[in-house]
């Protein structure tokens, strides 16, 4: 792959991860009701923009190369959706949960690798 | 980001199974799987522009596949959002890795494809893995 196409694809996952984070940001204010909630349809259009400019841009890279050469990257994307759900939004789970994205992610690997 | 975010989530609603969040990420992963084929033959009929635009994707637009998979993307985003009220985030987006057990599996079943060793060990581990999830949504819920 090409350094564009690297460019694009980190790009592209950093909008991934941003965007989840505002999404689920505001679809839990939404659930605080009358006063609290105020607010949760703008940072669900910030998530929603977010998502847009990864949905564009991963356009662009699937144009470029195989979907089986992008399947083992997607296998990280749960990873930092995780990492950044704990840094920004104090998710935290329990070891079930970790060993569940571990184990899901590794099976991601194995199945594109093949 | 932080202030007056929310800690808990409401309980998931027993008001019939399509309700059910994990139902509704199960569609939203199907979903998924259908526009990413969808995307993937309309951007194949325009990969040779190589203006400016096509950086974006932006050219993809003219194909009518494409737009099939547009809205197979809006329908699973709607089941997504909905998921999203009821499951964190981290344990919701993991559970997507589904797809890489349905799309082996359904091209082996219809399309008589010949699954490897390999393959057939992550789909294995795969399945383990979202097991493990659903029992630590299972045992939060027992704690509140």
């Amino acid at each position: 792959m090409s350094p564009t196409v690297w460019f694009l694809l980190i790009v592209s996952q950093l909008a991934l991860v941003v965007g989840q984070i505002y999404l689920k940001h505001a679809m839990s204010r939404r659930e605080l009701g009358a006063e609290k909630a105020r607010g949760w349809i703008g940072i669900l259009a910030i998530g929603i923009a977010a998502m847009t400019v990864w949905f564009l841009l991963w356009l662009g890279v699937m144009s470029r190369v195989d979907l089986s050469k992008l399947m083992p990257l997607e296998g990280i994307s749960p990873l930092l959706i995780v990492l950044g759900a704990a840094a920004f939004l104090h998710e935290r789970l329990n070891w079930r949960g970790w060993t569940g994205v571990i184990l899901t992610s590794i099976g991601v690997l194995l199945v594109s690798m093949s | 980001m932080h202030d007056s975010l929310p800690v808990t989530t409401p309980p998931i609603p027993a008001r019939g199974l399509f309700w059910n969040p994990f139902v509704q990420i199960f569609l939203a992963v199907l979903l998924t799987a259908a526009a990413q084929i969808l995307l993937k033959v309309g951007a194949s009929g325009s990969s040779s522009d190589s203006s400016a635009w096509s950086l974006l994707g932006v050219s993809e637009l003219g194909d009518g596949w494409t737009w099939l998979g547009i809205i197979a993307f809006v329908a699973s985003f709607g089941s997504w959002l909905y998921a999203l009220r009821f499951l964190p985030l981290g344990l919701a987006f993991s559970l997507t890795n589904g797809v890489h057990v349905f799309v082996p599996l359904g091209s082996w079943y219809f399309l008589h494809e010949h699954i490897s060793l390999l393959r057939a060990g992550g789909i294995l581990i795969i399945i383990v893995g979202i097991l493990f999830l659903a029992q630590s949504v299972a045992k939060a819920e027992e704690k509140v």
